[in-house]
């Protein structure tokens, strides 16, 4: 059942195609929330080799549960529920393997460029000053500087109020820029 | 806002294109046998659905056939078991008169058990 890759298709109608079990919807779901859902294992787990590991995870879960979801025009949101939850099981896990984790990253980083160290560096910086957000900040501020959601979208994903949602990302900004440092921001600036 | 906006390049899964393309594969691999059980069985379950219709109306016809048959056979044993009980009352050395008010279940009158004694004798 080959088929386009579907990307101006509405996430109802790849959940019904991949519900059948076409490869190129549920791969287009893949490239259309796997940011989303890396933004919010992040938040829970504060490393990008977890997250990865999360949200790889999150989407053959959804795939094994596709027959549930009630709403299918609202599967980023079931997505993140299921990211959250693998998220969260994956911290007993993780207390085992944190010594390693740490290893890992930096072995990823590890290319033989100064900017990919750099890049390193700067990753895990951010990782590290994300840390000390609340749980609920960082998910906001992630998928809304990360992944570029809307305060609506966020609202409805974390059941929280889009009131909740500006407000959390106006916190986690104006504590990531004290921590982080004005200087590095600029330093590090894409614009 | 967007000029408020933190930069997360460096965190951005889909950055680096080829990573994020080996990640994609890595999905796509895992989810394989997945996908294939559901196309296995969307095509079951397309297959009844075609069919369906045509099974429904041989299942009717069957059952009525069935029906038929098993109505035609009752009355069938209706009038056998009729003839049975008429046999028995005359083996057992009842009158056919009396047997047939019996079987009627009405009660004689003086005159008509009088005239069946009569004939009897």
């Amino acid at each position: 059942m080959a088929s386009d890759r579907g990307t101006d298709l509405p996430d109802a109608l790849l959940v019904e195609r991949a519900r059948r079990g076409d490869a190129g919807a549920f791969e287009a779901l893949v490239r259309r929330h796997y940011r989303a859902a890396f933004a919010v294992a992040l938040a829970l787990l504060g490393n990008a080799m977890d997250a990865e590991d999360v949200s790889q995870d999150a989407f053959i879960r959804a795939l094994e549960r596709l027959d549930e979801i009630r709403r299918p025009e609202r599967f980023a949101a079931w997505l993140l529920q299921i990211v959250r939850n693998r998220a969260r099981n994956y911290h007993d896990y993780r207390r085992v393997r944190s010594a390693a984790s740490l290893e890992e990253v930096q072995a990823h980083g590890d290319d033989d460029t100064a900017n990919a160290a750099e890049r390193s560096e700067l990753r895990r910086k951010l990782e590290s000053e994300l840390s000390g957000l609340g749980e609920t900040q960082r998910e906001v501020v992630l998928l809304h500087d990360l992944e570029g959601w809307k305060h609506r979208e966020i609202a409805q994903a974390l059941e929280i109020s889009e009131g909740m949602s500006r407000q959390h990302l106006m916190v986690a900004r104006r504590t990531l820029r004290e921590r982080l440092g004005v200087e590095f921001l600029k330093e590090h600036s894409h614009d | 806002m967007t000029e408020d906006r933190i930069d997360f390049s460096p965190l951005d899964p889909t950055e680096d294109a080829e990573r994020f393309e080996g990640i994609v594969a890595s999905i796509s691999d895992a989810a394989a046998p997945a996908l294939a059980t559901r196309r296995a069985r969307a095509s079951v379950v397309g297959q009844v659905g075609l069919w369906w219709k045509p099974l429904l109306a041989a299942a009717a016809l069957a059952g009525i056939v069935s029906v038929g048959a098993l109505l035609h056979y009752q009355a069938s044993a209706t009038t056998i078991a009729e003839l049975e009980d008429v046999g028995i009352a005359e083996a057992i050395g009842v009158p056919s008169q009396i047997a047939d008010w019996v079987r009627s279940d009405e009660a004689p009158t003086t005159a008509e058990l009088l005239w069946a004694l009569e004939e009897q004798s």
